[in-house]
């Protein structure tokens, strides 16, 4: 057995373990922290700074170094580098504190762009900045959810935001062209999902320009669809009413 | 005092010919705003003793802290000599280059200015940047050489030295004075030059060319300054002395006896006086004479100084009391050195005297305005004053009588807004009650006691009455009788003053002719007015009440509501004020923004607009710290921009709040006025967002390190070809040429989409034309539409055939064939520097407005899925897969689309429909699968549950698992166009400004060092005739341009000032993908190669901003990380 002393041990607070269970058995390596996720992602390039030995165990944290059978067994093959790559690949990470922070931040500020992008404020009709939107978040206490998808998390986000400042989606603009005998009977069934009506010209179709929450894309969508089997038509003019270019104050 | 000679005030005012309207003009720290200290005290407006110390002008907080001024203010004041009583107008003005649109301000209504300099510094930067100025608005200026104490004190000059010193500083001065005469002379000769050239016929005799510049010709010699012509003063304002030659030249001509005339020549100047002979001689060098000025004046003065500081008690008695001084006990036994200096001195050569007889003297009157500055005030740009209209004309004679008849016109120059505090006026003061409304007061507050006491005496009888008196008393705000109560404010017009907003604004202004009556009906013409356009509405001589007026562009008309003296801080009511004096005016907030004329005669055209010295240039981007402020934040910041004449401010299309001002300091004091008085609300402050662009390039020729590509062999770096494989994703095939087929998921429709990169030309041409492509867009949508309801405008018409044969022009060679005629969309938002081609067969479609109704039956078919497609494009075009910002000058081409299936599809699922419709909605086979598209926009917002859609689904052909087919095909063609961007080497583009600058020789080297540091390229550089300035053109990226202003004035002293616009977009040549792949490259740039790729840098920044995949390592070394102990 080897000395115990402080020099010559590896603290496992220190080693991010990867296991992998094949052929009945756990399999595992010892990487280095924050190292893992940047050699699946690509971006580290060199295996000796994401793995800290490169021998395969059975137990990192008691030092059981696998058996070079099962090794055969499990992978067909004996060497240890390329199962440890393959371990790498596919195996079971921790994520560690510095991987975990970064992807949360990622994923706060891809919400907070995806708010920014999608929302104006209703009175200027501009949108807001995404720094100011990470403020607001912030504000709210909002936690990022990694398991679940920014653009999910995005309409929470404005749904919560809408209590607390004066934010809504910007507004689409849509085109619809309907018969005549349809029309009427359609128009009252839109109405609902409709925000402003910008004009509505009755010549030898309905024609009605009108802004909708996206929200309501879908549903208006199929709506159409449905009541005009397929002879109304609908086309989106504007997917987002923004004010455009630079205003200077005068 | 003040209050008292308020009267005194209006009657001056009233005297034009004894008017001098004055500012205080010179380089940060020579001690403007001392000297004004000075003049003030001479009024008793405040203590001789602490002039100098309290900086009255210096109102606002920041200025104390700071110590400098940081805006123009007016005082009137009162000067007397002999039998004549002035009325001076005195403007102090800020010396930082900041603030120089103050000076702006300040000068424009001014008639005369004195201009300090530093005795010790000497010319600095902005003495000459205001000398410009002043010379630039035509008025007159004197010299005050200040701070000569520190020649005695700090520097240890010998009075012989002083005056060798002091000569250089006259003589930089003049010689500055010059360069600008010779520089406009030098303009005028050009103008005429050019004049002549445009009608030949006129000087056919002159062959010769003449060489000499008309410099010759033209006398200077009254623009110099120099002792003896009187409008030199020197002066140390600090100690409160100060003297002209003419002071000394008095006393003298009695002490030696020789006439006043011959001294005055002579004090300045290299003579000396032969005591024996009573004569005065030429210096000769040899002889090593004292010149007189140093003989007769310095000397006396160094030895005072001596004698006080060394505290030779009996000198000073011996000194005092020869000059018929009597200072006071306190001062005398005081043992600062200063104080007693101080004592002496103001009451030996009082520094106001000195001053003001200059400025009474030397400088003009508001009668003795000059034609030139009129017609220069006058006309407009390149408009000469010949051009102007009769009625316009006619006004010149207005302005150079200075009338205050009630015929003249009244002509006011509003040159500026300030805000002050709704409490602060005048009106709304607490003021002290006269002795008859007291004794009103305490006989109501008597019948009101005694009202009481009756009602508590019946109450059952006295009911009804004490209603009525409790309603009586109730509007007199029930007050209790007290004696602090009689001092409570009243107010005159008890209107609500706005409710919670503070701040009024007051127009600095004055007044070119006529009387400015209270109530009087006036226009406001904003400086884009233009009479000629009115006269043209309004026939001449019209009589009708300016309320039926026609509206005109820039022109207002409303009353003068307040007038006010301006005092510095205070502000006094005026009835009316007469022609030529500076005058603040109240209740124009909703008319004027920054400055405006206001005259009685529509005919009137706007004064020139204001000439700034420096540009707005540095940007911030503001943000409220709680988001529900934004309200609050966005009136602040127009009242800002009322209240201060050079800040600009812009809402940008990112939602951003951009200040843009001239300088650091001018930043702190805006953001501070935000923060304090307009907005009230906590701000945060940060770099405005900078904007890139993407776009494509041709392959390079040449590698990183100019090696032709093809000759080299690729070193194999494993991560190359990893990378390769990750960028396109398998069901995609892209063939050798840059051609990307990509199918729908459900595996109905093909597109096959290439990118080419625009030529640079036909870029700048769309981005030129932008507004008629939308028009052209809106046309053509119309016509699809098949109403045929607007026609053409046969303007427009033209305009877009002109449009597209610029484009066929610069679109050439065999790859453009036809691709103008097939252009189906521009891009993003429909008018954008990108297109769309589409080249596939069986479709037609193209953006250019044909004959109307033409093969729109077949169209129409496709409508649904050409604009699908269009969308597509639109969204690619939006975002690029880069950084996500909008491309620039890409060309996509559609070159298949291949549909095959769909109509299949189609024509089957009509089948199937007539058998579903049969046997009710049963084989409807109902899939769960449910896939994601990150990229379908309106797939993500459905957020009703999935069994809804599919209970709906049977109904829709065009609808499955995917969604519906338009909005597949709009994903689909935006991620065709993605793929087909990033098999092309991809670029980034920058935003660059044009920059200005305008530099001293002698600082060129710094400011090209400056330039090259944050990668700016010199244009041109040329040297500006006349002078020494030099100006160079150079572009700067704006992702480099913060604190660029801030760190090229460090750089160069101040002596260089930069202007920066916006000019162009600019391809970054660098790949931002780029790693080393020849041998070559390799042993050049090493493995990583991130060194200096400044593209890459960009890239990440704006992806680590919007929260995308930045490439970049957690961690760069495993080993060295923080190793943490578990404690056991």
């Amino acid at each position: 057995m080897s000395i115990f002393t402080p020099t010559n041990q590896i603290r496992l607070t220190n080693v991010a373990v990867v296991r992998m269970k094949r052929g009945g058995k756990r399999f595992e390596i010892a990487c280095y922290k924050n190292k893992v996720v940047g050699w699946r992602s690509g971006v580290e390039k060199d295996l000796d700074e994401v793995l800290q030995t490169h021998s395969v165990f059975v137990n990192v944290s008691k030092g059981q170094v696998a058996k070079k059978e099962d090794l055969i067994s499990a992978f067909g093959t004996d060497d240890q580098t390329e199962i440890c790559k393959q371990i790498l690949t596919k195996g079971e990470v921790q994520v560690s504190d510095k991987e975990r922070h970064t992807q949360l931040e990622q994923m706060f500020r891809d919400i907070a762009t995806i708010v920014a992008d999608k929302c104006v404020n209703p009175e200027t009709k501009r949108p807001y900045t995404v720094i100011l939107i990470e403020r607001a978040m912030k504000d709210i206490h909002y936690s990022v959810k990694p398991n679940k998808s920014t653009k999910q998390q995005a309409l929470e986000v404005i749904k919560q935001l809408k209590e607390n400042m004066k934010i809504e989606r910007a507004h689409m603009r849509l085109r619809f062209i309907l018969p005549v005998n349809e029309g009427k009977k359609l128009k009252e069934k839109l109405k609902p999902l409709i925000k402003v009506i910008e004009s509505e010209d009755y010549s030898q179709q309905l024609e009605i320009v009108c802004l909708i929450d996206p929200g309501c894309f879908r549903e208006i969508d199929e709506l159409i669809k449905k009541e005009t089997k397929g002879k109304g038509s609908l086309e989106v003019l504007n997917l987002k009413d923004v004010e455009e270019g630079d205003e200077k104050f005068e | 005092m003040v209050l008292n000679s308020l009267d005194k005030m209006v009657q001056l005012q009233k005297n034009t010919a004894n008017i001098r309207n004055i500012c205080v003009l010179a380089h940060v720290d020579h001690g403007k705003t001392t000297l004004a200290d000075c003049l003030i005290s001479s009024n008793g407006i405040i203590s001789s003793r602490l002039a100098g110390k309290l900086r009255y002008m210096d109102s606002r907080e920041d200025e104390q802290i700071r110590g400098i001024t940081m805006k123009s203010s007016a005082i009137s004041l009162h000067y007397a000599t002999g039998n004549e009583e002035y009325l001076i107008n005195l403007i102090d003005s800020p010396g930082h280059v900041d603030f120089s649109s103050e000076v702006s301000t300040a000068v424009r209504i001014c008639d005369g200015c004195i201009i300090v300099v530093d005795a010790v510094e000497g010319v600095c930067p902005q003495t000459q940047a205001v000398l410009r100025q002043a010379w630039l608005e035509n008025i007159r200026p004197v010299l005050v050489i200040n701070k000569i104490d520190r020649l005695i004190v700090e520097l240890r000059f010998t009075p012989q030295e002083a005056y060798s010193h002091l000569k250089n500083i006259l003589e930089q001065i003049n010689a500055l004075t010059g360069t600008l005469f010779t520089s406009k002379v030098l303009e005028e000769r050009a103008e005429r030059e050019t004049e002549s050239q445009v009608n030949p016929n006129s000087e056919q005799g002159e062959q010769v060319y003449d060489w000499s510049t008309g410099l010759e010709d033209t006398d200077d010699s009254h623009l110099y300054f120099s002792p003896e012509q009187g409008n030199v003063v020197f002066t140390s304002a600090i100690d409160g002395w100060g003297f002209g030659i003419e002071h000394f030249a008095k006393i003298y001509s009695q002490k030696i006896g020789i006439k006043k005339e011959v001294l005055l020549k002579t004090l300045w100047g290299d003579y000396y006086v032969n005591m024996k002979a009573k004569k005065i001689m030429k210096v000769d060098q040899a002889k090593a004479k004292k010149p007189l000025f140093v003989q007769l004046i310095l000397e006396n003065i160094w030895s005072l100084y001596d004698a006080v500081l060394k505290k030779d008690k009996e000198k000073i008695d011996k000194i005092v009391t020869s000059l018929g001084l009597k200072i006071g006990a306190r001062e005398a036994r005081h043992s600062d050195p200063k104080v007693q200096i101080n004592a002496i001195c103001s009451q030996w050569l009082p520094i106001s005297h000195a001053v003001l007889a200059m400025v009474c003297q030397k400088l003009p009157s508001p009668l003795d305005i000059t034609a030139e500055r009129v017609e220069r005030l006058l006309c407009t740009g390149s408009q000469t004053f010949d051009s102007l209209p009769p009625e316009t004309q006619a006004l010149k004679a207005a302005f150079m009588k200075c009338g205050s008849e009630d015929t003249a016109p009244v002509i006011i120059f509003v040159s500026k807004m300030f805000a002050v505090d709704t409490k602060a006026l005048p009106q709304n003061k607490p003021r002290p009650l006269t002795q008859e409304e007291i004794a009103q007061r305490r006989e109501r507050a008597r019948q009101r006691h005694a009202e009481k006491l009756a009602a508590a005496q019946g109450q059952v009888h006295a009911e009804p009455t004490h209603d009525g008196s409790a309603l009586e008393a109730s509007p007199e705000g029930e007050q209790p009788t007290g004696v602090g109560q009689q001092l409570e404010s009243v107010t005159p017009n008890p209107e609500p003053q706005e409710g919670d907003s503070q701040e009024s604004f007051i127009a600095f202004a004055r007044v070119f002719s006529g009387v400015a009556q209270r109530g009087k009906k006036i226009f406001v013409l904003g400086p884009k007015y233009s009479p000629v356009e009115f006269l043209k509405q309004v026939p001449l001589g019209f009589s009708a009440p300016p309320d039926d007026l026609p509206p005109v562009p820039h022109m207002a008309y409303c009353s003068l509501e307040n007038l006010y003296l301006l005092m510095g801080r205070e502000l006094e009511e005026l009835e009316e004020v007469p022609p030529g004096n500076v005058l603040g005016i109240g209740g124009l907030q909703d008319f004027v923004l920054k400055s405006a004329t206001l005259c009685s005669l529509p005919s009137c055209p706007p004064f020139i607009p204001l000439n700034f010295e420096a540009t707005p240039i540095v940007r911030v981007a503001v943000e409220p710290k709680h988001p529900s402020e934004m309200p609050q934040l966005v009136k602040g910041m127009k009242l800002l921009n009322q209240a201060d004449p050079c800040v600009q401010i812009l809402i940008q299309e990112t939602g951003e709040h951009v200040l843009v001002t001239a300088g650091e300091v001018h930043l702190q004091r805006c953001l501070d006025d935000l923060k304090e008085r307009f907005a009230k609300i906590h701000i945060s402050v940060s770099e405005p967002i900078i904007p890139f662009r993407e776009t494509i390039t041709k392959p390079p020729k040449v590698d990183m390190v100019n090696e032709e590509i093809g000759k080299q062999q690729k070193v194999a770096v494993i991560h190359q070809t990893k990378e390769d494989q990750s960028k396109i994703p398998e069901g995609i095939q892209v063939d050798s040429d840059g051609l990307v087929t990509i199918t729908t998921p459900n595996k109905l429709a093909t597109l096959s989409v290439r990118a080419l990169p625009l030529p640079e030309e036909v870029t700048q041409i769309l981005e030129e034309s932008s507004d008629l492509v939308r028009s052209m867009e809106q046309l053509t949508s119309s016509l699809n539409e098949g109403k045929n309801t607007q026609m053409i405008h046969q303007k427009t018409e033209e305009k877009i055939l002109e449009f597209k044969g610029k484009l066929e022009q610069h679109l050439t060679g065999r790859k453009w064939r036809n691709a103008v005629d097939q252009i189906w969309s521009f891009g993003p938002r429909k008018c954008g520097p990108n297109i769309l081609v589409n080249k596939s067969e069986d479709f037609q479609n193209s953006v250019w407005p044909g004959p109307a109704g033409k093969a729109l039956k077949e169209a129409s078919r496709y409508r649904d899925l050409g604009n699908s497609i269009v969308s597509g494009f639109q969204l690619a075009t939006l975002s690029g897969p880069m950084c996500e910002e909008p491309l620039m000058g890409v060309c996509f081409v559609l070159e298949k689309w291949d549909l095959s299936k769909f109509e299949e599809q189609e024509t089957t699922d009509k089948w199937n429909k007539e058998q579903s419709d049969l046997i009710k909605g049963g084989q409807e086979e109902i899939k769960t699968c449910y896939v994601r598209d990150e990229n379908q926009e309106q797939q993500d917002d459905c957020s009703e549950p999935f069994e809804k859609r599919t209970a709906q689904k049977g109904e829709s052909v065009l609808t499955d698992c995917y969604g519906p087919f338009s909005g597949q095909l709009i994903a689909t063609m935006k991620e065709a166009c993605r793929y087909a961007l990033q098999v092309k080497p991809q670029r980034l583009m920058a935003a660059m400004y044009t920059c200005d600058i305008m530099a001293t020789s002698d600082v060129l080297g710094r400011v090209y060092a400056v330039l090259s540091k944050r990668e700016g390229r010199v244009l041109q550089e040329e040297m500006k005739e006349g002078t020494d300035m030099f100006i160079i053109k150079a572009v700067l990226p704006v992702a480099e341009s913060f604190g660029f202003a801030d760190e090229i004035r460090k750089r160069t002293s101040g002596l260089a000032s930069p202007q920066l616009v916006f000019s162009h977009w600019e391809i970054i040549p660098s790949d931002p993908f780029w790693v080393p792949t020849t041998e070559e490259e390799y042993l050049h740039f090493g493995e990583k190669a991130d060194s200096e790729n400044q593209a890459r840098k960009y890239m990440n920044a704006v992806r680590k901003r919007k929260g995308l995949y930045v490439e970049e390592k957690i961690v760069e070394h495993a080993e060295k990380q923080r190793t943490l102990s578990k404690n056991k």
